[in-house]
């Protein structure tokens, strides 16, 4: 049977961080029953389309996913049961603020299946959580891990932030020991990314916010390279770093271009080589809009995403798969680029592999543009 | 109405920019009826697009209303435009020469300016009537009794009774029109002598071919009439004649001495039509031109690219027709090995050069690389043989030159008293030799210089009229050429010499224009996987270096929920931007960088 995984998007928070521009809307609790209302009807309707399929995977994403009822998440995961089996080790993640969390939430998770927890801690500093606009406190972060053990869960991820305008290289180590005190074995080390229209790019524009230089975050980013890697939590992908076997499968299924279908609001989907996407907007996905810009992957295409999203990770880009997929070489008419690529460290090819090499990856874009076309 | 030069008004209006030339036109041609209100645009004369922009006059037009004036009798009157700007002060030249009379438009709470002034003065030579006419009285700002009296100081023209108007509002329109029936005087031409009809603007139509604007100055001609160019020294048969309408022709049988109108006679070659010649009859010709042709000839050259090199075809069409309608613009194919095959273009001026970019992008949408202008070097080699440079690559290697010139300009600047020290310091700085200070009327100073025509192309423009405010005007004139102590000065990228940034400069000047090139370059070249040491170099002699530092961090840092459709987007636009940067070695190149060589701080 073939490995499908879910991403199901759960568009609702208390409120809106500084920095956030998913699609999140505060308040609404009147919305939510109608919500998931709509999302399972969504979910019946792939019932046939989608019906040889095994889910390896499930991912709760938001928004705030832990901030809605449980039953909402135990119902959800019950009617995906009936569409399609679960393979025995499914991965099913939820993603929660921890402020949000209560031991009797948690057991209800766990109950419904749920078997991986993605936390977003952000930091471990009580005036840089306050100025991200996070509702919780560090100290809820501990709390919020020790509950989530008593409640059975064992696979634990913190995302952290770094490059945070007026973050101190104290504060990120702070953060980073903070998180491995706690004794998880999945961390993500995101870089802040200043969107546009948030506060946050409103705070930069006037000046009123700073965010550090790149030789600072690129510093930030090594210090959490070094610290995770110590404490036995590996780098596997750019932001991601876990202890063996703790890789979230979710996620590398995103990176090694496999099938996932993206239920509710703005969730993205790839199914059998069509990317396509739901509506933005809560009205929008409400009034029964689905599948906006569906686009059928080239063989261009596909070669384009699988250098971008391969070398996002360690394992790298399997030539031997791509000569398989595509029919000709990867090095056919890139010669001189990578040849110099390699020579400038940024990237290594050993065994079959093409690695971005730590270097590499802080300039990740530009290598995959040096890659992107080969010359005839 | 029959033919009666007693009844023919020709004129033409002067004006500093902003002073409400076009706008005091349109209201003219809207009073006498030849536009109806609804058809008008704003700025009706100037129909290019970009002139209406910029507020600009760039190619002469001319346009005849009839008038019924106050004393019941119907005139024709035929307004000229002039173009305002010193690059097409031969055109200016051309226009003055078809008229009797000339408008003076000072803005009412402006006063006069030193532009208009030097027009002033043109019109006088050609022996205008000058109208002096308020406009803006309607602003709250206006005095036009002082503005009158400034008139009657500076110019000594009598502002008694001159019209008092706005434009704008529609005000004192009647005034002006009976004015210049009262005041311009007819044309006292000989109709029955010889044809000799001044050309004094030519542009291409699709139907007609190549079309000249003419005020004939003595006999007449008519369709099937075979005319010739007595300076080109080619005939054609007349194949129809014509006055202007605001908007199109009116065909006539004929045109007479004293009238304004076109003759069109299937010239296929625009080149055919030289503005300034005299168009006489082949049969009956006049004993002598009029006077006053002098050909154009290119003082500025720049490289002009297609930004994807898959454009050249366009670009190439582009050029062919925008030639049609500007026998001044010259190209011929070059190829750089920066920016692959293009034009070397060749143009009046630095406005000029400017304008035929700015149609090339607009009005045939190409994307453009351009290089650094230049001027046209003599190089005398060693083996006697002078060759003219107008590309700084097709420069001899120094060991096989003797020596070089550069042309010179006779350089004119009108400034008010206070700023004389300013402008005085800016020619020195730009090489210039003194030759004449003079003051003239209401507390106005006019310079005289020498100077090298490559040190105005450069930044002499932008200097000036930030170090005087705008208040200074500038005209220039070429002389002929000077012996010039001249270097190449080549600039190297990652070690490797792009050819396209390459110029010549005076030795005294390479080493500071090098630096600021380096430092410009380094600002314009983006961060690159690699550094890129940037030189300027003469010679082998490397005299200013910069180092675009390696890119430090260039990655998303992640794809939420599985959305890659931005990561996706950034790498369109990273690869599109890629697609505009040109590949000098390894180091990728913007467009924009091409230009960092023009401009200083």
């Amino acid at each position: 049977m073939k490995p499908l995984s879910l991403y199901i998007h759960v568009p609702f928070c208390r409120s809106k961080c500084a920095y956030c521009d998913f699609a999140s809307f505060p308040g609404r609790e009147g919305e939510w029953g109608q919500y998931f209302e709509a999302l399972w009807g969504e979910m019946e309707g792939w019932k046939d389309g989608l019906s040889g399929c095994e889910i390896a995977t499930v991912f709760f994403g938001g928004g705030t996913p832990t901030l809605v009822d449980a039953g909402y998440i135990e119902q959800t995961l019950a009617r995906a049961r009936r569409i399609w089996p679960f393979a025995p080790n499914a991965e099913i993640t939820l993603e929660g603020n921890p402020g949000t969390l209560t031991l009797k939430k948690l057991a209800a998770y766990r109950r419904a299946g749920v078997n991986r927890l993605s936390m977003g801690a952000q930091s471990f500093d009580d005036g840089l959580l306050k100025s991200l606009g996070r509702i919780h406190t560090a100290a809820q972060i501990g709390e919020a891990v020790r509950m989530a053990r008593d409640a059975g869960f064992s696979n634990i991820n913190l995302d952290l932030m770094y490059a945070l305008p007026g973050q101190t290289m104290a504060q990120w180590r702070d953060a980073l020991e903070a998180a491995l005190a706690l004794g998880v074995p999945h961390v993500s080390a995101y870089s802040l990314i200043v969107e546009e229209g948030t506060p946050m790019a409103a705070r930069v524009a006037s000046g009123e916010a700073v965010v550090p230089d790149d030789d600072a975050v690129n510093a930030q980013q090594q210090l959490a390279l070094n610290l995770l890697g110590e404490a036995g939590l590996a780098r596997y992908e750019i932001s991601n770093y876990a202890r063996p076997g703790f890789e979230s499968r979710h996620n590398l299924v995103y990176w090694n271009r496999g099938d996932y279908l993206g239920l509710g609001c703005a969730a993205h989907s790839l199914v059998d080589g069509v990317r396509f996407s739901n509506p933005a907007t809560l009205e929008d996905y409400l009034s029964g809009t689905r599948r906006l810009d569906a686009q059928r992957l080239t063989a261009a295409d596909a070669m384009e995403e699988t250098l971008m999203l391969s070398t996002r990770t360690t394992r790298g880009l399997d030539m031997a798969a791509w000569a398989a997929a595509f029919g000709t070489p990867f090095e056919r008419g890139r010669e001189a680029a990578l040849c110099r690529l390699e020579q400038g460290g940024f990237i290594a090819i050993s065994d079959g592999f093409l690695r971005l090499t730590p270097r590499g990856m802080q300039v990740q874009d530009a290598v995959v543009l040096e890659l992107m076309e080969a010359d005839e | 109405m029959s033919y009666d030069q007693s009844r023919i008004r020709n004129f033409c209006i002067i004006a500093h920019i902003d002073h409400g030339k076009s706008t005091l036109a349109d209201r003219i041609l809207e009073r006498t009826g030849v536009m109806k209100q609804r058809d008008m645009t704003d700025q009706v004369l100037d129909s290019m697009e970009l002139e209406r922009e910029r507020g600009i006059t760039i190619k002469s037009k001319a346009v005849r209303m009839p008038y019924v004036a106050k004393d019941g009798k119907e005139y024709i009157l035929n307004l000229i435009d002039t173009p305002g700007h010193v690059d097409f002060t031969y055109e200016v030249s051309r226009a003055l020469a078809a008229c009797e009379g000339a408008i003076l438009v000072v803005d009412a709470s402006q006063g006069i300016e030193a532009q208009t002034l030097a027009n002033v003065y043109m019109a006088l030579e050609h022996d205008l009537e000058i109208l002096p006419v308020i406009n803006k009285i309607d602003l709250p700002s206006a005095q036009p009794e002082v503005v009158k009296q400034e008139i009657e100081d500076e110019i000594g023209l009598d502002c008694e009774g001159c019209p008092l108007v706005s434009a704008k509002q529609g005000i004192g329109i009647d005034d002006v029109l009976e004015d210049i029936v009262k005041n311009v005087p007819a044309p006292a031409d000989d109709a029955d002598a010889p044809l000799q009809a001044l050309i004094f603007d030519s542009y291409y139509d699709n139907y007609r071919g190549a079309i000249s604007s003419v005020r004939l100055k003595a006999g007449s001609v008519k369709v099937g009439d075979r005319i010739r160019m007595m300076a080109g020294n080619r005939e054609f048969e007349v194949t129809e004649v014509g006055a202007y309408l605001p908007l199109g022709y009116s065909p006539k049988d004929s045109l007479n001495a004293g009238e304004v109108g076109y003759i069109a006679a299937s010239i296929k070659d625009i080149a055919d039509i030289r503005v300034g010649d005299t168009i006489t009859l082949a049969d009956n010709p006049a004993a002598e031109p009029l006077p006053g042709y002098k050909p154009v000839l290119p003082m500025v050259y720049c490289g002009i690219y297609p930004a994807d090199g898959a454009d050249y075809e366009s670009l190439r069409d582009a050029l062919e027709k925008l030639r049609l309608n500007d026998a001044a613009l010259s190209y011929e194919p070059e190829t750089s090995v920066a920016l692959g095959y293009g034009f070397r273009c060749g143009f009046l001026g630095l406005l000029h050069m400017e304008i035929i970019q700015e149609r090339l992008e607009r009005e045939f949408d190409l994307d453009l690389v351009t290089t650094a202008p230049s001027v046209v070097y003599k190089v005398v080699r060693t083996d006697g043989e002078t060759v003219y440079i107008d590309n700084p690559t097709n420069l001899p290697p120094v060991q096989e030159i003797d020596w070089m010139e550069e042309p010179m300009v006779d350089a004119q600047v009108i400034t008010p008293q206070d700023y004389v020290g300013a402008i005085m310091e800016l020619c020195q700085d730009k090489r210039g030799t003194f030759k004449d200070m003079k003051y003239i009327e209401g507390g106005r100073v006019l310079l005289k210089y020498d100077m090298p025509l490559n040190e105005v192309i450069y930044d002499f423009f932008d200097q000036l009229k930030s170090r005087t405010r705008g208040y200074a005007s500038f005209d220039y004139e070429l002389k002929g050429y000077a012996r010039s102590d001249l270097v190449k000065l080549d600039m190297l990228l990652n070690g490797e010499q792009c050819d396209a940034l390459s110029i010549i400069v005076h030795k005294d000047r390479a080493y500071p224009r090098g630096r600021s090139i380096a430092e410009k370059l380094k600002d314009a070249i983006p961060r690159q996987l690699f550094e890129i040491p940037i030189q300027a170099a003469i010679g082998g002699k490397v005299i200013a270096r910069e180092t675009v530092k390696a890119l430090r961090k260039d990655v998303l840092a992640k794809c939420y929920g599985g959305d890659i459709s931005r990561k996706k987007k950034l790498l369109e636009k990273q690869k599109e931007g890629k697609k505009r940067m040109r590949q000098v070695g390894s180091v990728a190149v913007p467009s924009e960088a091409f230009m960092a060589v023009l401009k200083m701080d």
